[in-house]
Order: C-alpha cells, then structure tokens, then sequence
C-alpha cells in the first residue's frame, strides 16, 4: 500500500501544478481529495494528501506552518470524508460507467463546497470574519470552483475506466463501518461547531476586539475614504519602509555572508 | 527538464548546513511561531527578528537573490488578503504592516530552514522527533516521485501547448485537462509499479537509509541555546 500512496502523493502535487483558467481571471486546479478517497479509501487517501500538504508548506512556502491543522483538517480530512461519503452515497459502487462517473462528479464538487464551508465556520468562531459575510463568499466561490474539481475527478475515473479499469476496483472489499464512522465526523463537526459557538450567548474577547477593528464592514466613508490623502502617504510611507528594511536586511546579509567568504 | 525547486541549494556546507536535521526542526519551528507571537506595532521587536533573519541568510551561503525571490513570489497573495485594511481605520494600519513584516520573515525563514537541510536528513529529523513512520516513508516516496512525475507533467504541457492554438471551449478544455491527469495517474501508476519491484529486488525494507547522516554534536546545542535566548530576550 505505501508505494502506491505515495506515488498517488506525487500524482496529486504533480496534478496541482496543472492550472486550469475559471472565471474572472483567476485559476484554479485539482485538489484530489475527492479522487485519493475513491482510489485508496478515505483513510489512505487522508494520509495520502496530509503528505502533498506538509510537502507544499515546506518546500513551496505555500500554506504556512501555524496554519498546518486547520489546513490539514479542511482540505485533507473533510475533503476526503466528504468525498468518500457522496462518492458511494451516489451509488459509486455501481456497475454502470455514467453512474459511477455522476458519482465522482458529486464527490468532486461536494468535497470542494463542504471544504469550503468549514474555513468560512473556522473564520467565523475564531472572529475573523463574519459569517454572514464568509459563508456566501466561500461558499459560493467554491461552488463554482467544484464544478472543475468535480468535472476533473469524474474525467480521471472515466480515464481509469476505459485504460485500467483495474485501478477502479484497488478498494473492493475494503471498506468498513470505520470508515463510515471517520466520514460522520469529520463533516460533521464543524456543523456542531457552529452549534456550540451559536447556542453561547458571551460574546467572547476575540470578537470585542474585531468589534472595535473590523476587518469587513462600511466604515471606509467614517474613515475618510479611499481619497484621503494622509491615508495615501501613510501607505506609500509604509511601501517605501518596507523597501529599505528588505534593503537592509539584504546589505546586513551579505556583508555576513562575504565575510565568511566562499571557504 | 529543467525544475529543481526543492531543497536546491541543500548540498552547500555552510555552518546552517551542517546542523543536524532535528536542531533546526525544533530551532526554525521555534523562530516561526515567535515571529506569530510578536505583538502587533511592536517595531524593536520586529527589526531584531529581522536582523537575525538577515545573519541567516548571509551565514547560510544560499544566493540571496534566491531567497528574496522565493519571498516575493508569495507576498502578493499576502498583500491581497491585507491591501484594504490600511484605509479602514487607525488599526488596519498597524495590522497590514504587521501582516507584511510576520510573512516576510516566516517566508525568509522558512526558505533558509528548506534549503539548508537535504530531505533524506529532513526524513531522518522528523522520525527521530517521532513522526509516525506511515508519514515518513510517504514523504520519502512523494519526494522520489515527484521529480519523474513533474517532468512528465511538462511533457504532456508542452505537448498540450504545441497542438492547442489559443483557448478552446470549457468542455473540450476541462475534456483534454482530464484526459491528461489521467494518464499521469496510469502513468505513475505503471512506472510506481516497476519501481517498487526493482526496489524490492535490490533489498528494500521500508527504509530509506542517509548516507553519512549528520551528527548532534556541540555546535547543535550551540544553535538551540541562540535561539531560545533570542526568543525569550525578545519577546519577554
């Protein structure tokens, strides 16, 4: 089995690199959350993509360290839950090619979407942003954003169907009441999340201080605006401030670096 | 094809270099979340990390052309998350400020600590610190693969590139992209296949063993003992 997670692994960080233009100019590519599920089983498939994560925030800066769990539990574990769960839900155990490609479809798009949700609940309880604000703009995104990853995923197993059709079959028998069990979890959770978090009535330190600091919300005309000029040289001060510190931080860098010289 | 982008500079022998792999596990994981600690608008606290950041960068001998690269490919996205809060009130521009000093540093960080340590020493650290193995082994298999497979995935674009005039429609474009990642995945699939069985026929046992592994020796303890002073005189 290891081999095979971890040339699925690099399929996945291969695959991610294959960007696909959406809307409005941005791009957008396969996650594999949904596809690792339905190849390995929700549990080798999570294991599978902790690896293409903690691979992509070590070596590509892309993700963050400190933000390591929360992306771990949202684009690993719910995506592969969720995926694992729509995925047989929609009858992915079928023998017929078009129902099991609807099937990856749904878990494709379903993953991204449920992904999706969970950041928007996670930014809401920890009182970055505001739910109102957060759930429809992930949400929704992601709902578009699904469509490629469901259309990618359904296209990949409709591939596999035709070349290898062996492949499809790698988990037959191999699922259990575990799985079912990881699947319940982990896309439920932040639902009940929200529960815990909306049934406490404090309003806890965290959303005081973003209270008296919004990061959202109208206050720009209160503020001055976009034309105030003061808050336009503050933000050129601040560009130019940045500039000699990286400068600084080069020059002090270098004359440590020569100094040693090149033994 | 040309695309070394993982631990590139890894092979020099700087004095960051020669750390064992654990050391700088704990001391750069130490540094990161200290910078995420700094308190918002403290400015000492800021340019010291920034002078330390800077001593890396020039003890660890990787071009800085290269580390200040790297830095800037990904500020943008840092910069878009923050670009508004500077016109919203007094404390917006505290935090984007503070926002663009933490990145950059965990970014420069992050950048030395990745090109300072070989990943089969990186491997051996994270088992060492008790990884679970399933997890070790994996990331050995990923970083073996990764570089056949990337070289594959630019084949097939510029295969892709050379047939395809402009855009085509969404359906025939989503279509082809399919059709690709799937035989990337048979791809892999086959060549996963040989190469597990020519490993095991060499005498594999899920291992993958370090040549000349580096030793914890004095001059670790000497790392470790800087950066918590540093830390705690820092943020104390």
């Amino acid at each position: 089995m290891v081999p095979i997670m971890g040339v699925l692994s690099a399929f996945v960080f291969a695959a991610q690199t294959l960007n696909f233009p959406v809307l409005g100019g941005t791009s957008g590519h396969l996650v594999g959350g949904a596809l690792l599920a339905v190849l390995l089983g929700p549990g080798a498939g999570f294991l599978a993509l902790v690896t293409v994560i903690v691979a992509q925030a070590l070596f590509l800066q892309d993700g963050g360290l400190i933000a390591l769990g929360a992306n771990l539990f949202n684009i690993g574990a719910v995506t592969v839950w969720s995926g694992y769960a729509v995925f047989h839900l929609a009858g992915g155990k079928s023998d017929r090619p078009k129902r099991l490609y609807l099937a990856g479809f749904l878990a494709g798009w379903a993953s991204l979407v449920l992904s999706a949700i969970s950041c928007a609940l996670q930014l809401a309880v920890s009182g970055a942003i505001p739910l109102k604000v957060g759930l429809p703009a992930m949400a929704g995104y992601h709902a578009i954003i699904g469509l490629v990853e469901g259309a990618l995923t359904a296209g990949v197993l409709a591939f596999l169907g035709r070349v290898r059709p062996d492949l499809l079959r790698l988990r037959a028998g191999l699922q259990g009441a575990g799985d079912w069990i990881g699947a319940v979890v982990f896309v439920a959770a932040p639902y009940v999340l929200l529960i815990l978090a909306g049934s406490s009535e404090l309003p806890d330190p965290l959303q005081k201080l973003l209270a008296a600091a919004p990061l959202t919300g109208g206050r720009e005309a209160e503020a001055g605006g976009l034309a105030s000029p003061d808050r336009f040289l503050n933000f050129i001060g601040l560009a130019a401030a940045f500039v000699v510190l990286m400068a600084a931080v080069l020059a002090v860098g270098r004359a440590v670096r020569d100094k040693r010289g090149h033994s | 094809m040309k695309h070394s982008f993982i631990d590139r500079y890894a092979d020099l022998d700087s004095p960051l270099h020669l750390l064992e792999a654990r050391s700088k596990i704990i001391g750069f994981t130490a540094l990161i979340a200290a910078v995420l600690l700094i308190p918002p608008g403290s400015g000492t606290a800021f340019m010291l990390f920034f002078f330390l950041a800077a001593v890396l960068m020039g003890v660890s001998q990787i071009p800085l052309s290269y580390i200040v690269g790297r830095t800037l490919l990904i500020l943008p996205f840092v910069l878009l998350a923050g670009i508004a809060a500077p016109w919203r009130d007094d404390a917006g521009f505290v935090r984007i400020t503070t926002l663009l000093m933490r990145s950059s540093l965990c970014l420069i960080l992050l950048v030395v600590f990745t090109n300072t340590t070989r990943f089969t020493e990186l491997l051996r650290g994270l088992k060492k610190l008790g990884c679970p193995r399933i997890l070790v082994l994996n990331l050995g298999f990923l970083y073996r693969y990764l570089f056949v497979l990337t070289d594959e995935v630019m084949r097939m674009k510029l295969a892709r590139d050379s047939r395809r005039v402009g855009r085509l429609p969404a359906r025939r474009e989503l279509r082809l992209l399919g059709s690709m990642l799937g035989s990337l995945l048979v791809r892999s699939f086959e060549r996963a296949e040989r190469m597990y069985q020519a490993m095991l026929s060499r005498g594999y046992a899920l291992d993958f063993p370090v040549l000349a592994p580096r030793r914890f020796t004095a001059r670790d303890i000497v790392f470790l003992g800087v950066v918590a002073s540093f830390v705690y005189g820092v943020l104390r």
